[in-house]
């Protein structure tokens, strides 16, 4: 164990930077004009941003030099106190936009959610490859997927989108450990019932469906509408860097949640598909990893990233082009968020440093 | 910690394979997004970016026949604040307030106000705007605009009418001439931000306005100016509520003036000439409607003896009378069962047809229209263009109210035979009487001449075709010997002038009803009588004191001849020295 040290992934080092990058200038462009409007400083957003994208770095940067087995120590101390902070968010929480979801550190923000998203896949990781078990695998992992629970109703209370991410990362970590895929499939069905169930109960949740059907016939729908618009006059190439129209607060908030209509807008379709494609590279990345792991528990680390990455970016990609209904996440290293950002780049540092014990 | 088996593997690729399609599905949605409905949303994107803002054209001038300009353009200025862009909102109260002679109060409400713009204050001076611009305040907007302007402030205000607030005519010429006069707006697009701000550096597109045309009218502000000052005169000598005066070409119907005095200032056209206090929204606009009326158009009257022009000339054209029939007036006429009055109680005895006209008697009209028969007077009445408009180009004309003809008898033939118990326009007894003595051709009177550019390009010619015969140039001369020995020695000896060959008719009506003893007099004459140049028509509205047409109104239109006649050309032949 640990004996064979290996050079870390470098085609993930440079997608990641890369990302970062690019988020920084796009998120530049997306937000000068609130920053300018709302605080009276084109370059507020940019600001924050690149402090926590510093510290994010520098967060990598030692997950990466790090033994990650080191951290298994780590994975049920970090859960217990995500639920912690998630609880106490819900007690003393700012809020922002009608929801409870930072906790002020001084002239800092932080988002415990982003904290739980890690701590849960570090926490399964950790609890999965050390079941010693032959068979009856099922009733052991549901046993294990059943310990998250409580961090998915305690975040779900005031932030639906993430805990349906993290149950999300946890159900594709338990997939992959689990020879098994009929049990899936069934969890699959009944997850779609109770989304069903769960959106007829409240009749503003039905509303939600009949503003994604037809968003331009809704106040509600104003968000998705001029997301839409702003897609839709990107064309081919884009208006170029910076040249978005609708980002002049048309688009509600557009350094958010709907930064990827911006960037369609400015870039075209060969940007956004682009980018898209980037993701789809740096999710192969994860997987190389994840296969060539030295054991189990980096293997799962390197899923759980995956999962999450992957999950952020096809739900983000797939509420801003209207393919389902609308709610709020964010696109993983554009969209705006401190706390996101740094967590992100932990997450990349894990992958990483997993990426240094490889068979 | 644990070991990695084949299946995890596997599972890592499920994962992997589905997000990798998941992914691609998506790129194919922004694929159809973006190339698909591309069209839709960068239509409706453009459109929720673009402000279209209207550039005033300038309106056209109207020009009187010597080449004043009656109405103009001045520039003037909107004055608006962008609150968004206000750095100092006291400062910018407190600098507006004072320019723009407003209240603190009312200026801080706007600068305030959470809109995208708003308008201080609308029409301000040139000066005025330059100056708030040169203070150079952030968020305060001054925008150059085009304002009606009137050289000659109240005068003819009633033909020239105004505009409102979009330059749009309200009455008179500006209404009637609005397509010519208003040109075409043009047009800035210009992409603005979701808060309304225009963006700096996005190109705008310009479409540049098309000023208005220029309007030539006939009507010359010379003696327009005589008459109005004539008409005030009397106006005020007489105590009377109002005094109209006409004066046209007979021979194509070109109005060289028409002057409803107590006029309005058309700078000022919306402030009321009485004190309206205490007075609601609608009594405040019939103040104003009754102050912008034009009485030559717009109001009825009973013409009165004026009107015996037109019998006389149905009775000459028809043969039922000649200048030397003797007709014999003992002060009245009996009409079926009702005896009917000649002004002199006395009667005027033995008389001629021509004496009878001079006498202006009654009873000779009286017989002349009974000798016609109500048919054939009916038919002349038709003929002449009594029962229609005149098409004079101005808003509003008034129609005729005359007996139908199944409803007249003998009496209302001879009440109508010298001008009472029916209404027209003083525009239409002046018209039909040009008919008649111009030889006989209906004419239709008019103030638009040409329209021409600032260059004076000729765009369009406005010059009505002569209409038809109404009467023989035998009638028509006849008629004008006739009028002419009226103002020689006759009723309208008070027109006469020395060396001018003058024709007319007086008239004293008596308006409706009868028991208020008001009156309306009337003059109304034309020079030189044997090849009229000018036709003139005064009609004074309840005159205090003495009333006779023949008494009061004469003199007023002997005054304007005598000025007119020299300026229009029209030599004294010395031949006439009554």
């Amino acid at each position: 164990m640990g004996k064979t040290v290996r050079r870390l992934d470098y085609t993930l080092l440079i997608l990641v930077l890369f990302l970062v990058g690019f988020g920084l200038v796009t998120l530049y462009s997306t937000s000068a004009y609130n920053g300018l409007v709302k605080f009276g400083d084109s370059a507020y957003y940019l600001k924050k941003q690149f402090f926590a994208t510093i510290l994010g770095v520098g967060a990598m940067y030692l997950l990466s030099r790090a033994d990650y087995h080191m951290l298994a120590g780590l994975a049920v101390p970090g859960y217990l106190t995500s639920l912690v902070l998630s609880a106490l968010v819900l007690a003393v929480g700012d809020s922002y936009n009608g929801s409870k979801r930072w906790l002020a550190l001084g002239p800092l923000s932080f988002q415990p959610s982003e904290f739980a998203k890690l701590a849960v896949i570090l926490f399964l990781a950790c609890m999965v490859s050390r079941q010693k078990t032959k068979k009856n695998s099922i009733l052991a992992l549901g046993a294990v997927l059943g310990m998250v629970l409580p961090i998915v109703g305690l975040v779900g209370t005031n932030n639906l989108s993430t805990a349906v991410i993290i149950l999300g990362i946890a159900a594709i970590m338990g997939f992959v450990s689990s020879p098994k895929y009929l049990p899936f499939v069934w969890m699959g069905g009944g997850g779609i019932g109770f989304v069903a169930i769960f959106l007829s109960l409240e009749s503003y949740r039905l509303e939600r469906l009949a503003i994604w059907k037809n968003p331009e016939e809704y106040e509600k729908g104003f968000q998705t509408i001029q997301g839409l618009y702003a897609i839709g006059s990107g064309g081919l190439f884009g208006k170029g860097l910076g040249e978005s129209i609708q980002k002049l607060g048309f688009v509600p908030e557009a350094q958010n949640d709907m930064i990827f209509s911006i960037i369609c807008e400015e870039l075209g379709l060969v940007g956004a598909g682009l980018l898209i494609i980037v993701f789809a590279v740096l999710i192969w990345r994860f997987m190389v990893i994840a296969a060539h792991a030295e054991d189990l528990f980096g293997a799962l680390i390197a899923a759980g990233v995956m999962g999450h990455i992957a999950i952020q970016v096809i739900l983000n990609v797939a509420v801003v082009t209207n393919t389902i209904p609308n709610t709020g996440i964010t696109l993983p290293f554009i969209s705006y968020g401190g706390t996101s950002v740094l967590f992100l780049l932990s997450e990349m540092g894990l992958a990483l440093s997993v990426s240094r014990w490889q068979r | 910690m644990g070991k990695i088996k084949t299946f995890h593997k596997k599972k890592i690729l499920v994962v992997f394979l589905l997000c990798f399609w998941t992914l691609a599905f998506l790129v194919g949605r922004l694929g159809y997004l973006m190339l698909g409905e591309s069209e839709y949303y960068s239509r409706k994107a453009r459109q929720l970016h673009e402000r279209e803002r209207d550039i005033k054209a300038a309106r056209g001038k109207i020009i009187d026949a010597c080449g004043n300009v009656l109405a103009a353009n001045k520039t003037v200025c909107t004055i608006s604040v962008i609150h968004s862009q206000i750095r100092e909102p006291e400062k910018v109260t407190e600098v507006l307030a004072g320019e723009l002679g407003l209240e603190k109060e009312e200026v801080k409400k706007r600068v305030e106000k959470r809109s995208s713009i708003e308008r201080v204050k609308t029409n301000v001076e040139k000066e005025v705007g330059d100056r708030i611009r040169e203070y150079g305040l952030a968020g305060v907007k001054v925008d150059e605009d085009f304002k009606r302007y009137y050289p000659y402030g109240s005068l003819a205000s009633k033909v020239l009418g105004f505009t409102g607030s979009d330059n749009q005519g309200i009455i008179g010429l500006e209404v009637k001439y609005e397509d010519v006069l208003m040109g075409k707006p043009g047009k800035i697009l210009t992409l603005t931000d979701a808060r309304g701000v225009e963006l700096p550096d996005a190109g705008e597109s310009r479409q540049e306005p098309e000023a208005g045309k220029n309007l030539h009218i006939s009507l010359d502000a010379n003696i327009q100016q005589y008459a109005q000052q004539a008409a005030c005169q009397v106006m005020e000598q007489k105590q009377a509520d109002a005094v109209s005066v006409l004066l046209m070409r007979p021979d194509n119907g070109e109005i060289l003036a028409m002057v409803n005095v107590p006029e309005f200032d058309l700078n000022d056209p919306f402030t009321p000439d009485r004190d309206t206090s205490g007075m609601g929204a609608k009594e405040k606009q019939d103040e104003l409607n009754r102050m912008w009326r034009n009485g030559c158009i717009n109001d009825t009257y009973e013409p009165g003896s004026t009107f015996k022009i037109i019998t006389a000339a149905a009775g000459l054209e028809e043969g039922v009378v000649s200048p030397e029939d003797r007709f014999s007036c003992p002060g009245f006429k009996i009409v079926e069962d009702r005896r009917i009055h000649c002004h002199k109680v006395t009667g005027h005895g033995a008389e001629n047809f021509v004496e009878g006209a001079m006498n202006s008697c009654n009873p000779v009209f009286i017989e002349v229209g009974l000798r016609l028969g109500i048919d054939r007077f009916v038919d002349y009445f038709n003929k002449f263009g009594l029962m229609g408009r005149t098409g004079v180009d101005l808003p509003g004309e008034a129609a005729t109210i005359m007996h139908k003809k199944e409803n007249m008898g003998q009496v209302e033939l001879a009440t109508v035979s010298f001008g009472q118990s029916f209404q027209i326009t003083p525009m239409q007894l002046i018209t039909t009487v040009s008919s008649i003595i111009n030889g006989g051709r209906r004419v239709t009177p008019h103030f638009g001449v040409e329209v021409r550019d600032d260059e004076g390009t000729l765009y369009k010619s406005l010059s009505c075709p002569q209409g038809e015969r109404i009467v023989s140039e035998k009638t028509s001369e006849t008629l004008r010997g006739i009028l002419e020995k009226v103002v020689d020695g006759g009723s309208g000896k008070n027109a006469f002038i020395e060396g001018y060959h003058i024709g007319g008719k007086t008239a004293t009506s008596e308006t409706l009803p009868r028991s208020a003893n008001k009156y309306i007099s009337s003059f109304l004459g034309f020079a030189p009588a044997q090849d009229p140049k000018v036709i003139g028509m005064v009609v004074i509205n309840n005159p205090q004191g003495v009333y006779y047409g023949g008494t009061i109104a004469a003199p007023v239109m002997k005054d304007i001849f005598a000025n007119i006649l020299p300026y229009l050309g029209v030599e004294r032949d010395g031949q006439n020295s009554g």
